[in-house]
């Protein structure tokens, strides 16, 4: 990887930024940076547990199979602070959900941007360059 | 204590294979990173332990220098000086780089909206403001990282929902980073966001239990010497780390031993600042002392909320699961 110094130094500031946001687990471990996910589904649950917050969606494959997905966010009292709450998602909510496949191959993923019926978009794990 | 195990694949083997992670292309941005970090940092040195002139904080019923209240240490300031023979991603669990800047390390967080101090490192002794880690420590927590997929006590106790330890529980993060002192008489509580920890320090003179008690977070005893709470930490056991977060970087899962004594300074500097200092040696571990240095700020609206970390702590089977499919397509 080569990059102008200049470039270089204004990733230093975001790198140096980032560094101490890091959080609970490790991400690479369980889900795969190299395989995006793009769902839209209806919320069945909204699992608001430690260390991580769960949304469970039903998603109508391409075949018409539905298929029950997990998206895994930040923790309860991150995403509570960063607006969301018990009425964000309701079941029966019909989201748009981006994010990173588990490794294993189950239908879990590293949630990213949640968009929801009206268009808002809350952030549920992941980094909001992944929702653009 | 150099003999200590290193779970693969569920089996319990001798010690550490010692690996060549560091993928110099792969990591060089990080190399200008930290040089370019180097370069521009101010030399500041963090906390100071001394009241700011002319105040003196307010006293508890039973005398004590009255120390309650919210606080947090949401900061952007490294746990140490960074140095090219860093590997980030490696103490951020992302060896191969694949992460993204997805996942935890770059969740939206309780620091938005947060002006963030920033100083040269967290470690403010030695001058360096690199903990002199011995290399047997790092080669185990190097092991230990990249074989997080096969066995659960790889992970560090924070991952299990055990404990980020002392002092590493008040090591700054990016979320829940909230703390709540009370005093009573003969007492000192705090009780930590982060998994929703606590702590009961006594400061009435009494000694450390015998060398046969260990802990995973040792035993801690107070003492006030002028308007500062002193901590003295003995009695820890084997199995948990000096810090378990990533932004620990190259000190997070180095292990903590049965030899690891931890000495922490808490002074209210003025209303709104709690400075902050720890000193720790481990002679086991590391090759001298170190120190470690924040102020905390108070925060009275802040609203800490329970974290009961283990009631869904799905990370670690989906982290064997993960692992396990590994194994399947090798």
């Amino acid at each position: 990887m080569r990059m102008p110094l200049a470039l270089a130094a204004a990733a230093a500031l975001v790198a140096a930024a980032a560094a101490p946001l890091r959080a609970h687990h490790a991400f690479a471990a369980e889900f795969d940076g190299t395989k995006p996910v793009k769902l839209t589904g209806t919320v069945t649950k909204m699992e608001w547990i430690n260390p991580h917050a769960w949304l469970h969606m039903d998603v109508k494959g391409t075949d018409g199979k539905v298929v029950a997905w997990m998206v895994e966010g930040g923790a309860p009292n991150a995403l509570l602070r960063r607006g969301w709450n018990r009425r964000s998602v309701p079941p029966g909510t019909v989201v748009t959900v981006e994010g990173f496949r588990a490794k294993d191959g189950s239908t879990r993923a590293s949630g990213g941007a949640v968009t929801l019926p009206d268009g808002t978009k809350l952030f549920i794990g992941a980094s909001p360059d992944e929702g653009k | 204590m150099r003999a200590r195990t290193l779970h693969v694949r569920g089996v319990r083997r001798r010690d550490p294979r010692r690996t060549g992670f560091v993928r110099w292309g792969a990591l060089q941005a990080d190399l200008l990173i930290v040089v370019a970090l180097a370069l521009t940092v101010s030399a500041c040195q963090g906390a100071g332990t001394t009241a700011a002139e002319g105040w003196t904080p307010s006293r508890t019923p039973d005398g004590q220098p009255d120390l309650q209240g919210i606080w947090t240490n949401y900061t952007a300031t490294p746990f140490e000086v960074p140095d090219p023979s860093d590997t980030p991603r490696l103490y951020a669990g992302d060896p191969d780089g694949t992460g993204r800047g997805t996942g935890p390390s770059s969740f939206l967080n309780d620091t938005i909206d947060r002006k963030l101090t920033k100083e040269r490192s967290l470690v403010v002794d030695p001058p360096s403001g690199r903990v002199p880690i011995m290399p047997w420590a790092e080669e185990q927590r190097t092991a230990r990282l990249l074989s997080i997929q096969d066995h659960y006590a790889n992970h560090t106790p924070w991952e299990r929902c055990i404990t980020r330890g002392v002092p590493g529980g008040i090591f700054p993060t990016g979320y829940g980073s909230g703390y709540q002192i009370l005093q009573g008489p003969g007492y000192v509580a705090i009780v930590y966001e982060m998994i929703h920890e606590a702590r009961i320090i006594p400061t009435d003179g009494r000694a450390h239990p015998g060398s046969g008690i260990r802990l995973w977070n040792g035993d801690s005893r107070g003492r006030w010497e002028g308007d500062t709470l002193v901590v003295d930490i003995t009695n820890y056991n084997d199995k948990g780390n000096i810090a378990t977060n990533a932004a620990a970087q190259r000190v997070r899962a180095i292990p903590q031993t049965e030899t690891l004594h931890v000495v922490e300074r808490f002074t209210r500097v003025d209303e709104n600042t709690l400075s902050y200092q720890a000193t720790i040696e481990d002679p086991t571990v590391f090759t001298g002392p170190w120190t470690v240095a924040m102020t905390l700020q108070r925060e009275p609206d802040y609203k800490i909320f329970e974290y009961a970390c283990h009631e869904g702590n799905l990370a670690i089977p989906n982290t064997l699961s993960a692992g396990r499919a590994r194994d399947r397509a090798r």
